[in-house]
């Protein structure tokens, strides 16, 4: 059983998420006195501009699948890449680790992510109050391993860069890259943009009292 | 009044609790959903200080020397970091350069040099001008340096080519693979926190 134990909110006080300073909670717009960052009881509009993002980023998932992210031609035979195609080539070349390592970030960590996000916002429109922390853990998550998916637009500059001798052999990038740059890019600004603790924002109507051994700061 | 770092509040959750010092080398874990609120990293100033200057030596090696030589049939062909980026812009693909080299080359720079500057200043109590903006730009821009991933990058793009061609590894290749270990160990001691805390001592 998870139970909010003091929400800062409630209490009047506010942090700050870049230098996190604890202050009390003033009306209207508030600046850190430490930082001067501008500070908000929540990210303003948290889920709109989520599902903002989200929906563009899953708009974009289509042609960053089905655009090739890059072509080779090697003394006049020319092949196209997708993403999925770039999977399979390790995966018939016997290369299970490399296979696993593309596999992971650029399939299942950009479905991961908008599956997530997506199960995120519905949760909290829903008003849910089951299993907090393990929501809470799953955006940690999600926030944390994003950028990894950009390793296929890396691959795609490389070999373009080095794969360049004239017209017979070379490889030319795809507007598919481009496309699933935006979709990693449009994820990750969807993750920074929605905020977690309207997850716990719920839990609170529960009106429960602390729980025994919740109260004191754990230490690792 | 209290005192400035005695309260807490969870980013993830809200929650507000006391934040107690804690002994050095551990983090301490927010009561209500276990994240990460605050760390002690041993070492104070002087170890991020000094993993971030050979990180800045680094990074300049690494943009500086080539990465890789790609060798077929005769044929080379040579790039950088930046080179990777270029090569795109060639392609006319300038938005994807442009993602490419802000990622990989333009803000690790900025992170890395700025983060020198802030700890150095720190270190020696000099209010230097700009530590404030600085400080803030580490904070903000630290997910978008993608130094490590680009590393991850070069290697699939090593076996990539290793069935059609000679690979030959440039020095650049060296100083970035130490780059990327010294900067993630770098990074990893760097208490942001305190270095706010610090900052509006000396400021």
């Amino acid at each position: 059983m998870n139970v909010r134990v003091h929400s800062a909110a409630d209490l009047g006080f506010i942090g700050c998420h870049v230098c996190r300073l604890v202050m009390r909670s003033a009306s209207g717009k508030q600046r850190c006195p430490l930082c001067k960052s501008l500070i908000h009881v929540r990210k303003p509009n948290s889920l709109s501009r989520t599902w903002a993002l989200l929906l563009t980023a899953m708009f974009f998932y289509i042609p960053a699948n089905s655009l090739p992210v890059m072509t080779t031609s090697y003394f006049g035979t020319t092949s196209t890449d997708t993403i999925m195609s770039g999977v399979v080539y390790f995966l018939i070349n016997g290369d299970w680790p490399l296979a696993l390592v593309i596999f992971v970030a650029s399939v299942v960590i950009p479905l991961l992510k908008i599956s997530a996000l997506s199960y995120l916002l519905i949760s909290v429109h829903r008003g849910s109050v089951i299993r907090p922390r393990e929501r809470t853990r799953l955006y940690r998550i999600t926030e944390f391993i994003g950028r990894w998916s950009m390793v296929d637009v890396f691959v795609v500059a490389i070999l373009t860069a080095l794969v360049h001798m004239g017209a017979l052999v070379e490889v030319k990038p795809g507007w598919g890259a481009t496309a699933f740059a935006g979709v990693v890019i449009l994820t990750m600004v969807a993750a920074r943009t929605f905020d977690p603790r309207l997850i716990w924002d719920r839990q609170k109507t529960l009106g429960s009292i602390v729980p025994p051994g919740h109260g004191s700061t754990a230490t690792s | 009044m209290f005192s400035r770092m005695a309260l807490i509040i969870c980013n993830e959750c809200d929650t507000l609790q006391k934040a107690s010092s804690l002994p050095p080398g551990t983090n301490a874990q927010c009561s209500c959903c276990s994240s990460i609120l605050y760390t002690n990293r041993p070492g104070g100033l002087d170890t991020p200080l000094a993993l971030m200057t050979s990180s800045l030596v680094l990074f300049l090696l690494a943009n500086l020397f080539p990465l890789l030589t790609l060798e077929i049939q005769g044929l080379s062909q040579t790039t950088t970091i930046t080179g990777a980026a270029l090569a795109l812009f060639r392609e006319e693909m300038e938005l994807l350069a442009l993602v490419v080299w802000i990622t990989s080359v333009l803000l690790p720079g900025v992170i890395i040099s700025s983060a020198v500057y802030v700890l150095l200043a720190l270190r020696l109590s000099l209010n230097l001008p700009a530590l404030r903006q600085l400080l803030l730009a580490i904070s903000h821009i630290q997910p978008w340096g993608m130094m490590d991933v680009f590393m991850l990058g070069v290697l699939v793009a090593l076996v990539k080519l290793s069935d059609t061609a000679d690979i030959l590894p440039g020095p650049g290749i060296l100083a970035f693979g130490a780059l990327v270990v010294l900067f993630a160990m770098a990074m990893s001691r760097l208490d942001i926190r305190q270095m706010w805390n610090r900052l509006d001592v000396i400021a």
